[in-house]
């Protein structure tokens, strides 16, 4: 399609669109918004991709609050928005579409404003010792404020009956892993109710995307979520790249989708791995361990960083794979895919580790499918989502595979889903090494400079599910906006559907399937 | 000599329990193509703590400082009162079986109420699961061994191994069916896999740490400790009263000898048993444990109906 028949094909003929690169945006009395929005996401059934604000009251407009929905294979985003004049207040979508429930929430914490008719406004975010009434996001809120204590209480939700107890967890565990305070309601054995509270680790990365000098922007994308340091910054550096119509060289988005597949194994394998450990399953974890460790020395010796961190720049990529490392790291991956297909042929044998998968922390698709659930977890249940198809970016359009799809939606879904994973990430790896296309540059040789007034939006798959930037120019063509959106901060949301009505054992393993990030839920 | 006897009787299990769970570890590691750490490292761990300084709960009561002391006392006892390499000492301490069982269950009374004691989530959710376990598992355990009293019609131990060393190979049938159901309490009295996982550091998931969580130090290494010995009288246990071919009958110096050889010989047996289960199979869900104890009880039922 193109740009008119997608304009003809989802938007009203009375808003007057315009176009920045993959994004089409239009402004929206905010009576209408709330309609124009439902049409778009149940009628044509677009996904909703993030909804965010900006604070351009310097500029004479007020606060604008954008909705980004995703147009799949055309990799055109489709952003009304309303500029609320003078006012702190916009009407919620919450009770139309509600997903739109967390951002709502974001955006009253983060930025002060009101989502009217929202049947639960709780704070995000920020902690309780911080002051109800400094919002951060707003511009004349300065980085380095150090406001007072504030000393809030925050209320847990309540169960009662006889024999229900609480147990707090975290936020400090036993294990060398992220803070987080979970607060189960326990009825004997069977959990009752499940809250996760998070924001142990939020680091105001919004905020200091406003701040930090361009260079360090893409060092700052890195660090969102340390597990995903490559997809975050090719995410953020496709969006930059959007803003600024720099055409990236073709090596580049070959060696983008290698490093962003050899994250996604080294993660995959650790998760299947880990997965099989929490059940006491010590062969399936030592060798999930095992093949995480070959591929982060591949990493270090590719990249000079397990992490993969400091490869995207704008415009490409820092760091070339020489044609003889394409070769090695080929025959590598071959002896690795054996390795890993007889490990998971060897585990698919003990009886007794499947039995704990199945059945176990079962998340309903219903409730997935409305709180938007991607990624891994969204697959798990048959939620057909994955950026790499929906939204080619790279080099992705060239290479064949599936996406990997399962119904059950309880461990062992998720556990398949990244076996399957795995295979077609070797699969991809094959492909992008023996094709490699012969040209020297790696990186676009040009002086950046983004659209003024503008916006864009990069979306990734990162190994958890699609990572989404959205970033806002203002009238000197600086960036004043930048939006994260890691899979976590959604899938976070139903961690505790999924584990009501198991056993409290079996909680760690339901955790592990899900795996999500803290921080990049708290950014 | 019997001083010299005494000593070794009363002596080698707290001083040999840590090695054993040291080899335990070590053949988990090389199951798993790690080196793992040396077999001695279970003396370190406890020397460490013992030299450790201690916090103790405000609100912990006399029970949580005194409970270790008691489950140390307990496993020192039984350790001396078990038949381990010679029959010497058939009428000294504890030497009944249902004595044992019982001692066992007082240390682990106190075991619980002191998980519960300084009043923390995990504690009371370790001491509620191991109460739950210990009730279930005590049938098949106090069972599996009756069945070798019918046969030597006595509940004293010593006697028990004294009868079984003399019983011809065709009538070991129910001897075999009453072993299989100790296995199984065996794995669960000392926590080991399918029951809990003694390795883990996922709070939700423990049954025995759960109830030591609030331990430190000194208290701690004797918990530790005792919680080594108790997983020694129970392989002890296993190898002597139910294979106790080569404990020696007289105080000779080279029956003696060979008793003790052949006494660590079949404990690391057990050892190796109890690496290989748990390295091949994964825990078993909270749920689904009271089957297999239950499965422990029926099998001495059998082997007590294959006697009558």
């Amino acid at each position: 399609m193109t740009v008119d028949q997608i304009r003809e094909k989802y938007i009203s003929k009375k808003y007057e669109v315009k176009q920045d690169g993959n994004v089409l945006s239009f402004q929206v009395p905010p009576e209408d918004i709330i309609s124009v929005c439902r049409q778009l996401y149940f009628h044509p059934s677009l996904q909703l991709k993030t909804i965010t604000a900006t604070d351009e009251r310097k500029a004479g407009i007020g606060f604008r609050i954008l909705y980004a929905f995703g147009v799949p294979k055309e990799n055109i985003f489709l952003v009304p928005f309303i500029v609320l004049n003078g006012k702190e207040e916009f009407p919620s979508l919450t009770r139309a579409i509600h997903e739109a429930s967390i951002y709502e929430r974001k955006i009253r914490s983060l930025f002060g404003l009101e989502p009217v008719g929202h049947p639960n406004p709780r704070p995000l975010l920020l902690h309780e010792n911080w002051p109800s009434n400094i919002f951060p996001l707003r511009k004349d809120f300065h980085w380095q404020e150090r406001p007072a204590e504030a000393n809030g209480t925050y209320e847990f939700r309540k169960v009662e009956g006889e024999g229900v107890y609480e147990i707090p967890v975290g936020p400090v565990h036993a294990g060398i892993i992220e803070p987080g305070h979970f607060r189960f309601s326990v009825a004997g054995e069977e959990i009752v109710l499940l809250e996760a509270r998070l924001g142990f680790t939020h680091k105001g990365t919004e905020k200091l995307f406003e701040v930090f000098p361009l260079g360090e922007k893409v060092t700052l994308s890195e660090r969102v979520s340390g597990d995903s340091s490559f997809t975050h910054s090719m995410a953020f550096c496709q969006a930059l790249e959007n803003l600024s119509e720099i055409e990236i060289p073709k090596r580049a988005n070959y060696v983008r989708v290698i490093f962003s597949e050899l994250e996604r194994l080294a993660n995959h394998c650790n998760d299947v791995g880990f997965i099989m450990l929490d059940t006491g399953y010590s062969f399936g974890g030592t060798h999930g361990a095992r093949l995480r460790e070959m591929i982060m020395q591949w990493n270090e010796r590719l990249a000079g960083s397990r992490f993969l961190r400091g490869l995207n720049c704008i415009g490409g990529i820092t760091r070339d794979i020489s044609d003889e490392m394409c070769g090695e790291l080929r025959s590598a991956l071959t002896t690795m895919r054996k390795d890993f297909s007889e490990m998971i042929e060897i585990s698919e044998d003990s009886s007794t580790m499947l039995n704990r998968l199945e059945g176990t922390g079962k998340l309903d698709r219903q409730i997935a499918a409305d709180h938007g659930i991607i990624g891994i977890a969204g697959r798990s249940v048959g939620l057909e989502h994955d950026a790499r198809k929906e939204y080619p970016y790279a080099a992705y359009n060239n290479f064949d595979f599936e996406i990997a799809m399962e119904n059950a939606g309880d461990v062992r879904a998720r556990f398949n889903v990244r076996v399957k994973e795995i295979h077609s990430s070797f699969e991809i790896l094959d492909q992008a090494l023996r094709s490699m296309p012969s040209v020297k540059d790696i990186a676009a040789d040009k002086k950046v400079e983004f659209r003024k007034n503008s916006c864009a939006v990069g979306v990734a798959e990162a190994w958890r599910g699609d990572v989404v930037y959205f970033v806002v120019t203002d009238a000197d063509g600086k960036i004043s906006r930048v939006d994260v959106r890691d899979p976590s901060f959604l899938n976070w949301h139903v961690l505790g559907h999924a584990g009501n009505g198991n056993v409290v054992p079996d909680f760690p393993l339901i955790n592990k399937s899900f795996n999500l990030s803290y921080s990049g839920y708290d950014v | 000599m019997i001083i010299t006897l005494w000593i070794i009787q009363l002596t080698l299990i707290p001083a040999f329990s840590p090695l054993f769970l040291g080899i335990v570890r070590k053949i988990k590691a090389k199951f798993q193509n790690r080196t793992g750490a040396s077999i001695f490292q279970p003396y370190r761990d406890i020397g460490k703590l013992f030299r450790k300084d201690e916090v103790i709960s405000e609100d912990a009561s006399w029970i949580f400082r005194f409970a270790p002391y008691l489950i140390f006392a307990v496993t020192i006892s039984i350790g001396g009162s078990i038949p381990l390499f010679t029959t010497t000492f058939a009428d000294t301490l504890f030497n009944d079986w249902l004595v044992v069982v019982y001692l066992l269950a007082f240390s682990t009374f106190f075991l619980a109420l002191a998980g519960m004691d300084a009043g923390s989530a995990f504690g009371g959710f370790g001491s509620s699961r191991e109460m739950t376990l210990a009730a279930l598992t005590e049938g098949g355990l106090l069972f599996s061994v009756l069945v070798l009293a019918f046969l030597a019609h006595s509940t004293n131990l010593f006697t028990i191994a004294d009868t079984l060393s003399s019983l011809p190979l065709f009538s070991f049938a129910p001897v075999l069916f009453a072993f299989a159901a100790f296995l199984i309490a065996l794995l669960a009295e000392t926590g080991r896999f399918p029951f809990d996982n003694p390795s883990t550091h996922l709070e939700l998931t423990m049954i025995h740490e759960a109830m030591v969580l609030e331990y430190s130090g000194k208290r701690l290494a004797l918990l530790e400790w005792s919680a080594a010995n108790k997983f020694l009288i129970f392989l002890s246990l296993g190898a002597n009263i139910f294979f106790p071919w080569g404990i020696a009958f007289t105080t000779d110096l080279a029956d003696i000898f060979l008793a003790l050889i052949l006494f660590f010989a079949k404990v690391g047996i057990l050892c190796l048993f109890v690496a290989v289960l748990e390295s091949s199979i994964a825990k078993l869900r909270f749920f689904r444990l009271p089957d297999l104890l239950f499965t422990s009880f029926i099998l001495s039922i059998i082997a007590i109906g294959l006697i009558l």
